[in-house]
């Protein structure tokens, strides 16, 4: 077991339990002050008014007089709790219900606390000391044991309250640890586990929804996109493996063989050119997987920017134009207005671009290719369709993958490969979609991209 | 033409020489960033050739921007690994005038470098151009061969005064991509060319002797000879 302080969520309960206390003691202290002022300013005053009768006898009917009432009152059991000592200049006790003038009074006439001595037992009391003339004195005393039995509840209650806020403070630090502590433990068992190298875990959900569930979604989300690039990146790694190995040994061969035929000077040279066309052929396919990777990296995206897509439809139809004418082939554009996606405008001309090249390579003499832009709910649709031999049903999810090269483009019609997977990659990167449908005969590949907002 | 060349690997920098040397031109190498700075800050160029990675970390931008910063205006041509569109952006914001990547073709350096210095001795701006017996007028947007008015769409104008301004120059393929369409990627067909045939086809129709010329390997020529 983790020691309880060491852990966040526990620290957090037991800082409540201490604003708690200092909260009890903020209202604590005050109730405190203005219930002693209050009880004692009314106890002085009912001792003080007590006090005064008696002085108001004395000066009536004497010393003796007073005395006599004292005693007269002690006798009748009237003393309403309080104590009366008269006594005589040398403070010798002359009347009362003390059995003599208390230690510890100061000479002075005034309002103290002392101790007094009732029936042998000391009572802590509030006395008032009267100065009367002849040299008595007098003593009026209230005792004040029941109100400190009453002071002494009130701290055992702050005390116990007090006791209180810290055991369920405890309990919950407690609590919540434990509950956190499996929550983390859920997700820390995913990592451990990824960690040792099983990537496709996942933190299981519990189905609420709450911060911690947000949590391991966030997390979830974040794993996915890391397996994502991991399996992106050993899909790189093979594509160079099987496709710059290739056109490498073929390099490798012709440039051997060069250096042991003895050729004249300008089938060497014929022969050096061929093999620079061989290095440019290396070069390409290496751009292309780079800029691949640059798209499925995502980092691309800082740079979007609006784009109007008409537009891009529009000069990539004007660029390809005489090639197709030369084809024979009718190449036409209609976008509607207001195609406008935020993207980037280099990567979705590349992409177009593609598509028509591809479109160009495979339709049939006369016939029509088509670019077409369509605005459809929240999305901009562009799409561009041949009548040329299209793609079997089977093989159309293939064909975006790195390097795969259907039936129907082996042997005379060039490429790389990757010039599907990049328009694919393209799409993926705007949050669209790339799609491969029949135009019977033919084939219409569809760009989905999430239209802009419109300009402010 | 005198050109410096900002590089540390040897075999580069043998390669550019020689190959400047048979087009007639010399080479100063440097081949690291305080020498590079130092000559460019002291001898007269009509070009630099700015590696980026430099030995002991240094970027050649940062010699770029110092040199622009001083008031140095001499046309500079970034060679770099490092392709992507950001870095490409990123080179010609320091200051540079043009971004080649590597691994790059002795043909396409020299080419770019003569536009280079070109358009920096031909700064300000002319209404008119002329090769040979052809001419446009910028203002007007007319083309005419001896005399006879030539019919050209936007594009065909474009691509023909690109290689008018380099006329008696090789330009390539990737340098009409980049200034005629403003494409910064390679669509891997051969539409340049197509494009270059259609406009050779008005401009040369008929005419004695062609202007335009394919440079094998390289690109095309405007020439007057």
């Amino acid at each position: 077991m983790r020691p309880l302080l060491r852990f966040s969520a526990a620290n957090l309960a037991l800082g409540y339990v201490a604003a708690s206390l200092a909260a009890l003691a903020v209202f604590a202290t005050p109730l405190w002050f203005a219930w002693r002022s209050t009880i004692d300013a009314r106890r002085g005053e009912l001792l003080q008014e007590d006090e005064r009768r008696l002085v108001d006898i004395f000066q009536a009917r004497g010393a003796d007089g007073l005395a006599a009432a004292l005693d007269a009152r002690v006798a009748r059991s009237r003393t309403g709790g309080n104590y009366y000592v008269l006594a005589d200049r040398d403070r010798r006790r002359m009347a009362g219900n003390l059995s003599a003038w208390p230690d510890g009074v100061p000479e002075q006439p005034g309002r103290y606390r002392v101790t007094v001595l009732a029936n042998g037992e000391p009572r802590a009391a509030i006395a008032i000391h009267e100065l009367l003339p002849g040299g008595y004195r007098l003593l009026v005393a209230g005792d004040d044991t029941s109100f400190q039995r009453m002071e002494r509840l009130f701290w055992y209650g702050l005390a116990a309250t007090a006791a209180a806020i810290l055991a369920l403070g405890a309990f919950a630090a407690w609590a919540i640890r434990r509950e956190f502590l499996r929550e983390v433990q859920r997700i820390q068992r995913t990592a451990a586990a990824i960690v040792a190298g099983d990537l496709s875990r996942r933190v299981e959900s519990r189905g609420v929804a709450d911060d911690l569930e947000l949590l391991s979604r966030t997390v979830n989300g974040m794993l996915d996109r890391i397996q994502a690039l991991v399996d992106g990146v050993r899909n790189v790694s093979n594509a160079i493996a099987h496709d710059l190995r290739t056109p490498l040994a073929e390099l490798r061969s012709r440039l051997e063989e060069l250096a042991m035929s003895r050729l004249p000077a300008g089938e060497a040279a014929a022969e050096l050119e061929s093999a620079v066309a061989d290095v440019d052929r290396v070069i390409a396919i290496f751009n292309a997987l780079l800029r691949l990777a640059e798209i499925d990296s995502g980092m691309r995206r800082s740079g979007f920017a609006r784009v109007d897509l008409g537009r891009v439809a529009a000069e990539t139809a004007e660029f390809y134009e005489p090639v197709a004418e030369e084809k024979g082939i009718a190449l036409s554009c209609r976008a509607q207005a207001g195609l406008e996606v935020m993207g980037d405008s280099l990567l979705l001309a590349q992409a177009l671009g593609n598509l028509v090249d591809n479109a160009i390579k495979y339709a049939p003499a006369e016939s029509a290719v088509e670019i077409r832009g369509v605005r459809r709910a929240g999305l901009v649709e562009l799409s561009v369709a041949d009548r040329g031999p299209g793609i079997p049903d089977a093989e159309k999810p293939r064909v975006v993958e790195r390097f795969y090269r259907g039936d129907r483009s082996r042997g005379a019609v060039p490429g790389m490969g990757l010039g599907l997977a990049l328009v694919a990659g393209t799409a993926r990167l705007h949050g669209g979609a790339f799609e491969l449908s029949d135009h019977s005969p033919g084939l219409v590949a569809t760009l989905r991209l999430p239209r802009a907002d419109p300009a402010h | 033409m005198k050109v410096l060349l900002v590089e540390d690997s040897e075999r580069v920098a043998r390669f550019v020489k020689k190959g400047l040397a048979e087009s007639g031109h010399t080479l100063d190498v440097a081949a690291n960033g305080r020498d590079g700075l130092f000559l460019a800050a002291s001898e007269a160029y009509d070009a630099i050739v700015m590696d980026r990675m430099l030995p002991g970390g240094v970027d050649g931008l940062s010699i770029v921007a110092a040199l622009r910063q001083s008031g140095n205006e001499v046309p500079i041509l970034i060679l770099s690994a490092l392709g992507e569109v950001d870095e490409r952006i990123e080179g010609l914001k320091s200051g540079a005038d043009d971004y080649l990547v590597k691994p790059f073709s002795f043909g396409e350096l020299l080419a770019r470098l003569e536009a280079l210095v070109r358009r920096a001795r031909e700064r300000g701006s002319q209404t008119t151009l002329a090769v040979a017996d052809l001419t446009m007028d910028l203002l007007s947007r007319k083309v005419a061969r001896g005399g006879r008015a030539i019919a050209l769409q936007p594009r065909e104008f474009k691509l023909l005064e690109v290689l008018m301004r380099h006329a008696n120059q090789v330009v390539t393929r990737t340098m009409l991509l980049e200034q005629v369409w403003d494409y910064h990627f390679d669509p891997r067909t051969n539409v340049v060319d197509v494009h270059v045939s259609k406009l050779r086809r008005k401009i040369d129709a008929d005419a004695e002797r062609p202007l335009l010329r394919t440079i094998r390997n390289a690109g095309y020529m405007l020439s007057s000879e």
